[in-house]
């Protein structure tokens, strides 16, 4: 009995931190937490919907069974609601507009009428509520001491098809309640964050007589020209230290993996197969993962930059069109299905260089583009359902996914 | 004419400093979150439509028999297969007869870029890739068929260039194309 429960510990602590192995639902296990309203300025539609912003938001931190009840209550009040005296937390919030216009936000979190955590926020504007919303999630999390959600704070950044090469390139949070289109007209796509602030970001335009890389220094709104090629550009990755961008180029025709080096300026060809190489990203900073067609489909490959050294990744699927990568893990897009036109299903799965486990992340629709947050924690990823995109968020330590739907057009690529 | 308005954007948040304790915690400073600013700018010099120069240009250098556009209309739309970038008998032909009137008076002088095109199936690098490997296998069959290389140029426009927006089979069919577009 010993050696079998002894056993049992060694394999819950070799599996425990593995992404791949996927957690079970644990939603009655979670305390509960209310949210009470105590806002004295703004008129009921506001505050209605910057309560429904918060609850999904601590919906979304995945730590609470939070109720989804609008109760009205007095801010300085000792006690929490009769309705809410069985809750492990209440969340207590009150919204004033202060002499400058400007939105301002106080906010307690009662643990049995203890306040344990009390905090003001302020925005300048009151149409960019859902920021302060996110703050107020992301500072709940961290005092419950969970892992950081610092993702929800991030901005994601996409371009938007609105007709055939049309395209407009938008700044969001990532629920996209808050969408601020930043460059309009033309053909300009797969938008990239150019550092690790989102201070600048590179796109490609196809509006030059080659596809050329641009810069955008956001904050004076100046653009630079970096580098053109025939047929193809485009920015798939950005080393953490912003120093090298891995590029998909084309200079003769022949779509291959570039590195760029963004202070010389300098490039070097990384691949040299002659179909279809694509989608580079960092694992490390010798190690690329990208998509080939050298097997004769798309699919997921991993080169060692020093040796040359190139490995197939993925056994599954017969189209495995996109991916990105985080440390030992890897999230992949594969066609599910052979014949291209009946019911055709795109699913996001994960899997890790140091085991053979494959974890499936959705289920049904067209979900492609997937890309780790910066700490790993969430995937952000593209879903197009019956004619409308969404950005899904998937909790990977949680098992849980979030869809925000988009109100027109549909998402080419998107970075956050 | 075509506006490009850029417009910057403040980072909206400061960092939060949140609590890290289970204890109770009171932190009562009030965080600024300023407002994104909107700021226009001018369009990147380089943004200048290459297609409303040709327009200029071909109506005054066309004194031959036919105009620059009346040639681009005779020119043909090559198709493919799903996910395939290899070119069949049937629109090889049609490349032959593109390439035939490439090499008339009328059209010698003129470049032509090749649009890369795909299905609905992928919204990412793969699709432009397999767009431009349509573009490239266009001009190969162009360049074996006696037009010189340097006259031709490619682009891949992905599946975000569709001539047909419905959900069905046919309407794919028609998206997996390459276009000559003629510059003079």
């Amino acid at each position: 009995m010993k050696i079998l429960f002894s056993l049992f510990i060694f394999i819950s602590v070799l599996f425990a931190n593995d992404a791949t192995i996927e957690v079970i639902k644990k939603a009655n296990t979670l305390p509960s937490i209310a949210v009470e309203d105590a806002s004295i300025s703004y008129d009921d539609t506001f505050r209605l919907r910057f309560f429904k912003t918060l609850v999904a938001d601590l919906n979304v931190i995945s730590i609470f069974n939070v109720d989804r009840h609008h109760r009205i209550a007095n801010f300085n009040d000792v006690d929490v609601l009769v309705e809410n005296k069985d809750m492990a937390y209440v969340l207590r919030y009150k919204m004033f507009e202060d002499d400058n216009g400007a939105l301002n936000v106080q906010v307690k979190l009662l643990e049995k009428n203890d306040e344990v955590f009390v905090k003001n926020y302020r925005v300048a504007k009151q149409d960019i509520f859902m920021f302060v919303s996110h703050a107020i999630a992301y500072d709940i999390n961290e005092f419950m001491q969970q892992p950081s959600v610092a993702w929800m704070k991030r901005k994601v950044i996409f371009s938007r098809i609105v007709a055939p090469k049309q395209s407009e390139i938008v700044i969001a949070d990532y629920t996209l309640a808050y969408q601020h289109t930043i460059l309009k007209g033309g053909f300009n796509i797969f938008p990239k964050w150019a550092n690790k602030t989102q201070t600048a970001f590179y796109y490609t335009t196809l509006d030059t007589p080659k596809p050329t890389l641009k810069y955008v220094n956001i904050r004076t709104g100046q653009v630079q020209s970096i580098i053109s090629s025939d047929g193809m550009m485009v920015c798939s990755d950005v080393s953490s230290d912003g120093k090298t961008l891995l590029l998909t180029m084309a200079l003769n025709g022949q779509p291959d993996i570039y590195s760029f080096n963004t202070l010389t300026r300098k490039y070097k060809r990384l691949t040299r197969y002659s179909g279809i190489d694509v989608n580079g990203q960092f694992m490390s900073k010798n190690q690329i993962v990208f998509i080939s067609s050298r097997l004769g489909y798309p699919n997921v490959f991993t080169k060692h930059l020093d040796t040359n050294e190139v490995e197939q990744m993925v056994y599954y699927g017969r189209s495995n069109v996109s991916c990105s990568a985080h440390g030992n893990y890897i999230v992949y897009a594969a066609r599910e299905s052979s014949n291209a036109f009946s019911k055709n299903t795109f699913n996001l799965h994960l899997i890790s260089t140091k085991t053979d486990f494959i974890r499936r992340l959705t289920a049904t629709g067209v979900n492609q583009f997937p890309r780790f947050s910066k700490d790993g924690d969430a995937i952000i990823f593209i879903k197009n359902y019956k004619g409308q995109s969404a950005i899904g968020i998937i909790r990977l330590n949680y098992n849980k996914n979030y869809l925000f739907p988009l109100k027109y057009g549909s998402i080419q690529s998107m970075d956050w | 004419m075509k506006s490009i308005v850029l417009s910057s954007v403040v980072t909206a948040l400061l960092v939060f400093s949140g609590c890290s304790s289970k204890e109770p915690a009171v932190d009562n400073k009030t965080e600024e979150v300023s407002a994104p600013a909107a700021q226009e700018v001018q369009a990147p010099a380089t943004e200048t439509v290459s297609s409303e120069n040709s327009v200029v240009n071909s109506s005054t250098a066309n004194s031959a028999e036919m105009t620059m556009a009346e040639i681009e209309s005779k020119l043909p739309t090559v198709y493919f297969a799903f996910d395939k970038y290899n070119i069949t008998p049937e629109m090889q032909e049609r490349i032959d007869a593109a390439a035939e009137l490439g090499k008339t008076d009328a059209a010698k002088s003129l470049s032509v870029k090749l649009e890369g095109n795909c299905d609905e199936w992928g919204s990412d690098e793969y699709n432009f890739a397999l767009g431009l490997k349509r573009a490239e296998a266009v001009k190969k069959a162009l360049v074996a068929d006696g037009i010189d290389a340097s006259r031709i140029s490619m682009v891949s426009y992905g599946e975000s260039n569709p001539v047909c927006t419905e959900h069905t089979k046919e309407c794919w069919a028609k998206n997996r194309r390459v276009n000559f577009k003629l510059l003079p």
